[in-house]
Parts: structure tokens; C-alpha cells; sequence
């Protein structure tokens, strides 16, 4: 079932789908607009720092080609697959952007979408129409983003300058740090690629040489000639102009970083051959590399290569050492300018700004953990009622009833032995309930056709659909005289609570556990209750000595889960 | 080579002022504690009984007339639960480990759940009133702390809050009163109490009270029902 997004709507891809092979698709259109839809790997400081992940038209996959464009199908504009599993570690966010091709502005475009769809069938939807925007020329349409789990993000956010300021915006900052004079030229002559948009249709690698052409009269503002390949021969020209900024390594790699980006992949690969006096061919990888050798000897003249690359890799605030000041005169005018400021994460001024990390996240999912602390029930999903414990509901929207429904403890001695029984509400209608108890941690377990039993303590809510029965587990010691516990069984959620992060135990033939402090185990282990009797702390009246525990006994593959914290 | 060594030159000086002026008004030190860099003229009203640590020179007047006076609704025979703190320096206050949330208003406008305001700007407007509908509701009442202009305020939440938008269709937001923490002041309000005999919902004792919000605004929540006012109890 899709879910729909609204603007700054996240939420976890787990909870979305359980898989991990996403169909990124773009609906975007406007009367006598064009767009190009790309995609840009970021690393954790939300900065293009690899470009092969830059993946649009003219690189439509990514190296391990855990990112491909697939252009348009299926009604929409532009799509993508994205296998979440092989994006590697340093890539953090992939940010999906539409830039307006040539004259218009975002304002233009009729109603669009950004859609996850997995296995088959669409699990999101960000819906937008240009009257959201102004004149922007570009839009940061949504995120798929690492923040411990991979979660997605309806951004929405528009841009002024289009792809050229999408660029700087990645990788403005890579830009002015490592003041690559080649950098700057190249971020320039991104854009008026981009305009082309014949080019899209064909997202195959075949493409590159294609666009060598038409890309190369578009570039003429830039230095350099040509755009793409042509970067690696034109390296020295620019290098020649101004040697220190070369002069490590390093910065020679993030260079062609940049410049890479219009260049598949592949292309790099035959651009080295192509042009062996340069480099020896098999040498590199395919992004930035090929210049290495070559270029480093050059440098080595005018500066010291090993000290001048350890300063030049130091971030901004600090002034920056001679050798990059030097290059830094080429590249302002493009840098300066460029937008440092990072889309979004700057947590804004004002009430909303503060509060913002903390806002609702809906999945459309039935149970969605909001924090640790605090579930969200959306009965909206399944018209299927949810019995909670009375009293552990914070907030409801919608039209809900709740009733009261006893546990099925009566009738079975507890009253009177120990007062406590468990109090149900069932809640049924069309909205959202928000669920949490005294700060408990919660932890949903989603039960498919197996079976757990639960401390009726720890219990916060559940699927009525679930069959559940109550048991009582009797032995001197525990207080009260009973531990009642709750099987459940089917299909459905439970909803855990407990004090503290608990511990999973698997069950062996040695498991104890305190009866006070255990949470849930899985109904495959046998409880036996063991009496140990104390000879140490047996002094005081009253107490027996005997500390009770509980063993349990099953095959591999039980376990038991138990709280730091007795009741 | 010239400017790079005036360069580190001049920085010396400042490094050694930095810490000194913190940039920040009120910021989060951890989760649950709240520092607040105190400027003489720059008062601060804080929860009485909040403060865990300052340094600097700092002066506490726990029943100033002036508090007195606007929160006397909310005052008990135990006296104001607010404090002026003024002076020079860095002050730390916490509410026995709840969550702290610091917002810096920009014009605009917050009502806050009594137990759940830690500090604020002195010269912020505010007021103190009883929730309509929700008197004597779990024994203590519920209080309500309208703060509006620019400056910042702190707000605690026993785990980690939540945010909710009301929507302002045709659903209402409901909200025990236990976990409410804060929300929008143009937000209607209004006591719900669940009439139905079989209906038991928030803690307690059989009644069932919630509030309903509607309008466009949000509400804070907090994922607990426990409301009791620590920094009060203590006395």
C-alpha cells in the first residue's frame, strides 16, 4: 500500500518494504519544460565527494551499479533502481533532484511525484505541484538517506540556479577547500550540458560519446574546452597556470572527481587507453586517477608535494596554508559564490525549527516506532482493532472509540491474590493513536504465525487479530504468588515494554532468568521454576530464602529476553 | 608566507576569548541537563529548585514580585515555582533527568504545560492560566505558560517528545493531559471527558479526561503519562 508523503515527511525504508532493490521513479512535466532528473550519492557530510555517484544522463550507474538510471518508464519521467544493500559504506544519502532544462522556472511544472516502489508495488509517494515552488530552477525532490537504518525523506526544496547550483551546492565545498582551479570550470560547464535533452532518453553507457559534441561548444565559458573526458587531457593547461594547487596527490584525485561526473564510468576507462602517453593505462580505477602519474611529476617542482596535501585536506576555518591560497584566486569566481549552506539540517530559528526533529513520522504503516519511547498506531491501515493497556495513550487524531476489555485475568484468582490485572482498551475507528508508558521502551515484534510469551507486565498492545491466552506461572517467591503471562499467537504485532535496554538471551540448557525481571521469551522454551534456597541471606524474618528463578529449557534457536530493571 | 603568520597571530587573542562567550544562549548540555550563558541584564525566570550548577556570579531570587504576581494562579502556600537568576556566567539546570528541548522563539508564540517549562528569556512576554475545563484534573490542576516573543525558552519531557501536526481538518487532536507538553497558542482548546461508562482512558481513576486541539498548529507530547511535578514535590 503506498503511503503518502508530505513535504519533511520521513521515514525509515524498513518500514516501507522489507526489501532492499528500490524503483525510484519521477513524475515531473510542464508545459514546454524539460527536466533532467538526477541522483547524487553523498557522503556523511552531505557532500558529492565521490562523483561517480553523481548519476544522471550522461553516467547512469554508479560503479558497482548499486545506483542506475533507467530514464523514463512506466509513466514516469525518469527512474532509478537503487539497491540499498550494495550502495557502499561512505555513500550516506542519495538525493534525487529535478532540474529544469533550459528556459523555465519550477513554477511551471503541473502536479509531479518522487515514488519508491519495491517488489512491485508503489510503498511511497511524495506528491508536489509547481505551485509549491517560484522561480527556482531546480528542486531537491527527495532523500533515501544512512541515519543508522536507511530511511527516505520528501524534501521538496527548490533551487535558484538549477543543476549548476545543485553542483556547487554538493560540491561547492570541495570546490573551495581543495581549490582545484579544474574543479570550478568543470562545475561550470556541468550545466550547460545538462540543457541537452535529447540526451536523456538514452541512459545506456553507449551515450557518452554522444554528448562529447554538442557538450563541447556549450562548455566555451569555461576555461577549458572540453567537458568530459577531454577534463583528463585538459588537466595540465590549467595545471600549468597554477602549479601549487596540484602539487599533492590527493588533490589531483578530488579534482577529477569533479570532473568525472560527466564522464561514465566507463568512458574514463577508455579515455585512459585512449591516451596512454598520459598515463599507463591499466594504472587506476576509472574516476580520477589517470592523471596521477603524469601530473605529479610536474608538481613535484614547484612545491613540496607531502606537506602541501596534508594542509590542503584541512577544512575550512582555518586560514588556508600558502599553496592553497594561491590556487584559491582561479576558483573564486566560482566558488565564492557557490552556496555553502547544506539544503536542510540546519535546524532553523523559531519554534518549528527547534521542534522539527522531533515531528510526527508517518509511514502509513500500521505500527510505526516514532522513538524508542513512543508508538504510533495508524488504524487507518487495517480496520482490525488494537488492544492496549488503559492508560498508555498520549494522543489520538481521528474518530476513535476506545473500550474497555478486561484481559481475561478475571475469574482466575488474581484479584485476590495480588490485586493487579490487566486492563485493556480496544481501540477501534479511523485514525492515529500514539502509545507510550512511562517512558518504557517499546519494541514492536511482529509476530508471522509464530508464537511468544509475554510478562503481562510488559505488555503494551497488540493486534486483536492475534490469538492471545493468559497463563499463570505459580511459585513461592514471586510476588504476588503468580507470574501471568501472555501467549500470542498469528499474525500481527505485539508491542513490548520495558525498562532499559533489555538482553536476548538464547535458551540453553543452563538459562535462568528472575522472575521480576524477565520480559518475554519464545514459546518454544519451557518454564520451570528453579528454588534456589540462599544459605548466605536467609537472616531477616519474613523471607523464606529462597530466591526464585526460572529456568528454561528448548531446543536452539529459543530465547529469552529480560529487562535490567525488577519489577 | 607574510600572511599566513599574521594570520596565526591575530587568531591567538581570539582563541583565548572563545570560550568565554559562548554563542548560544541556551543550549543542551547532553540530553537532560540545559546551560544557559547568563548575561547581566539578560535575566532569566527558572523553575525553583531547577538549578544544578553555575559558575560565574549568579543571583537567585526565588518569589519575585513580579512572578508573584502573574503566576498567582499557579502559586500554592510553597510559593512561586519560578526564579529570576541574573548575573554573569554559566548556569546548568535540569528536571531529575528529563529530556530538555531549548527553542529559541523568533516572534513567535508557545503554551507550555506548567511542569514542563524549565527556564525562559525574562524579558519574554508570558502569562500564567488555568487550562479551562481541566480544573482539578489528577488532583494538582493544569497550568498552562503562554511565552511569546523573541528569546528562548527550555522545556523538559520525561523521554523522548513528539511532535504532531493538527491537522486542522476535521479530526481533532486528543491528548491526555498526563503527556501533554506543549503547543501552539492558536490552537482551540477544549476538555473532553469520555462520558461512556465503559470508555477508561488515561490514568487513574475511572474518569476519563483529554484535551482536544483544533486548529492549525502542533502539539508536544511527551511518552509518558507521568506529570508529576518533580522540582514541586520536592517542596
Amino acid at each position: 500500500m503506498s503511503r503518502e508523503f508530505q513535504r519533511g515527511h520521513k521515514a525509515k525504508i524498513s518500514d516501507l518494504t522489507a526489501g532492499t532493490d528500490l524503483y525510484v521513479g519521477v513524475q515531473i512535466s510542464g508545459p514546454g519544460l524539460s527536466f533532467d532528473i538526477s541522483c547524487f550519492g553523498l557522503d556523511a557530510d552531505e557532500r558529492l565527494a565521490d562523483d561517480r555517484y553523481f548519476i544522471f544522463f550522461n553516467q547512469p550507474k554508479s560503479p558497482e551499479e548499486a545506483i542506475q538510471q533507467l530514464g523514463a518508464q512506466a509513466g514516469d519521467t525518469d527512474s532509478f533502481r537503487v539497491t540499498l544493500d550494495r550502495i557502499p559504506a561512505h555513500i550516506r544519502k542519495l538525493s534525487f533532484t529535478a532540474t529544469v532544462d533550459g528556459a523555465g522556472q519550477m513554477s511551471q511544472t503541473g502536479p509531479g511525484y518522487l515514488r519508491l516502489v519495491a517488489g512491485g508495488t508503489e510503498v511511497a509517494r511524495y506528491s508536489f505541484t509547481g505551485a509549491e515552488f517560484s522561480t527556482e530552477r531546480a528542486v531537491m525532490l527527495g532523500d533515501i538517506y544512512l541515519k543508522d537504518f536507511w530511511r527516505f525523506a520528501a524534501v521538496g526544496q527548490g533551487f535558484d540556479g538549477g543543476l549548476e547550483a545543485l553542483l556547487r551546492n554538493f560540491g561547492g565545498e570541495v570546490l573551495e577547500e581543495e581549490a582545484a582551479p579544474e574543479a570550478a570550470p568543470q562545475a561550470a560547464a556541468a550545466p550547460p550540458q545538462a540543457p541537452a535533452p535529447a540526451f536523456a532518453p538514452p541512459p545506456q553507457a553507449s551515450a557518452p560519446p554522444v554528448f562529447a559534441p554538442p557538450g563541447v561548444p556549450q562548455a566555451a565559458p569555461a576555461p577549458q574546452q572540453a567537458p568530459t573526458p577531454p577534463p583528463v587531457h585538459n588537466f595540465p593547461p590549467p595545471q600549468g597556470s597554477t602549479p601549487p594547487p596540484a602539487a599533492a596527490a590527493p588533490q589531483v584525485h578530488a579534482a577529477p572527481t569533479l570532473a568525472a561526473p560527466i564522464a561514465p564510468p566507463g568512458y574514463f576507462d577508455g579515455a585512459s587507453h585512449a591516451a596512454p602517453g598520459h598515463t599507463p593505462p591499466g594504472v587506476v580505477p576509472p574516476p580520477g586517477p589517470p592523471g596521477v602519474p603524469g601530473q605529479h611529476a610536474p608538481y613535484g617542482q614547484h612545491a613540496a608535494p607531502p606537506q602541501a596535501y596534508a594542509p590542503q585536506q584541512q577544512p575550512y576555518g582555518m586560514p588556508a596554508p600558502p599553496p592553497v591560497q594561491q590556487p584559491a584566486p582561479p576558483a573564486q569566481p566560482y566558488g565564492v559564490p557557490a552556496p555553502v549552506t547544506p539544503a536542510h539540517g540546519a535546524a532553523a530559528p523559531g519554534v518549528q525549527g527547534a521542534l522539527e526533529k522531533y515531528r510526527e513520522a508517518p509511514t502509513g504503516q500500521r505500527w510505526t516506532l516514532q522513538n524508542s519511547k513512543l508508538m504510533r498506531v495508524d488504524l487507518g491501515v487495517d480496520p482490525q482493532p488494537v488492544l492496549a493497556r488503559q492508560g498508555s495513550m498520549v494522543l489520538y487524531q481521528g474518530k476513535i472509540d476506545f473500550g474497555y476489555k478486561g484481559a481475561g485475568f478475571m475469574g482466575r484468582i488474581v484479584g485476590s491474590a495480588t490485586g493487579q490485572e490487566m486492563q485493556l482498551m480496544r481501540c477501534t475507528g479511523r485514525g492515529q493513536v500514539f502509545l507510550a508508558e512511562n517512558s518504557a521502551n517499546l519494541h514492536p515484534i511482529q509476530l508471522e504465525n509464530d508464537a511468544i510469551c509475554v510478562a503481562a507486565e510488559s505488555v503494551l498492545a497488540f493486534d486483536e487479530s492475534l490469538h492471545y491466552e493468559v497463563r499463570r506461572i505459580e511459585g513461592h517467591g514471586i510476588p504476588g504468588g503468580a507470574l501471568f503471562t501472555m501467549q500470542f499467537q498469528g499474525m500481527g504485532t505485539v508491542v513490548v515494554k520495558t525498562h532499559g535496554t533489555p538482553v536476548v538471551l538464547p535458551v540453553t540448557p543452563t538459562t535462568f532468568a528472575d522472575s521480576n525481571a524477565i520480559v518475554a521469551w519464545s514459546a518454544g522454551a519451557q518454564v520451570i521454576i528453579s528454588s534456589q534456597v540462599r544459605l548466605r541471606r536467609n537472616a531477616y524474618p519474613g523471607h523464606s530464602g529462597e530466591a526464585v528463578n526460572l529456568q528454561f529449557r528448548g531446543a536452539p534457536g529459543n530465547f529469552i529476553v529480560v529487562q535490567p530493571y525488577e519489577v | 608566507m607574510h600572511q599566513s603568520m599574521n594570520h596565526s597571530m591575530n587568531q591567538q587573542p581570539f582563541a583565548g576569548a572563545a570560550p568565554a562567550q559562548p554563542a548560544v544562549r541556551m543550549e543542551n548540555h547532553g540530553s537532560s541537563m540545559l546551560k544557559v550563558a547568563m548575561q547581566s541584564g539578560h535575566d532569566l525566570f527558572a523553575r525553583t529548585g531547577s538549578m544544578v550548577a553555575y559558575e560565574g556570579y549568579i543571583q537567585y531570587e526565588p518569589n519575585a514580585p513580579a512572578v508573584r504576581q502573574r503566576a498567582s494562579q499557579w502559586l500554592t502556600g510553597e510559593g512561586a515555582p519560578l526564579m529570576r537568576c541574573s548575573g554573569d556566567g554559566l548556569l546548568y539546570l535540569a528536571d531529575y533527568g528529563a529530556d530538555v528541548v531549548c527553542i529559541n522563539l523568533n516572534g513567535d508564540s508557545i503554551s507550555v504545560n506548567g511542569t514542563n517549562l524549565l527556564a525562559f528569556d525574562a524579558h519574554l512576554q508570558w502569562g500564567v492560566e488555568r487550562v479551562k475545563g481541566m480544573a482539578k484534573f489528577a488532583g494538582q490542576g493544569l497550568f498552562n505558560v503562554g511565552v511569546s516573543g523573541t528569546g528562548w525558552v527550555a522545556l523538559t519531557s520525561r523521554g523522548t517528545p513528539i511532535v504532531v501536526d493538527c491537522g486542522g481538518g476535521e479530526d481533532e487532536t486528543y491528548v491526555d493531559p498526563d503527556a501533554l507538553v506543549a503547543w501552539s497558542t492558536n490552537l482551540r482548546m477544549k476538555g473532553k471527558r469520555s462520558f461512556k461508562a465503559s470508555s477508561l482512558i488515561g490514568r487513574g481513576s475511572g474518569e476519563a479526561y483529554q484535551l482536544g486541539f483544533s486548529g492549525q498548529g502542533f502539539v508536544v507530547v511527551q511518552p509518558s503519562e507521568d506529570s508529576t511535578d518533580r522540582l514541586r514535590a520536592r517542596g
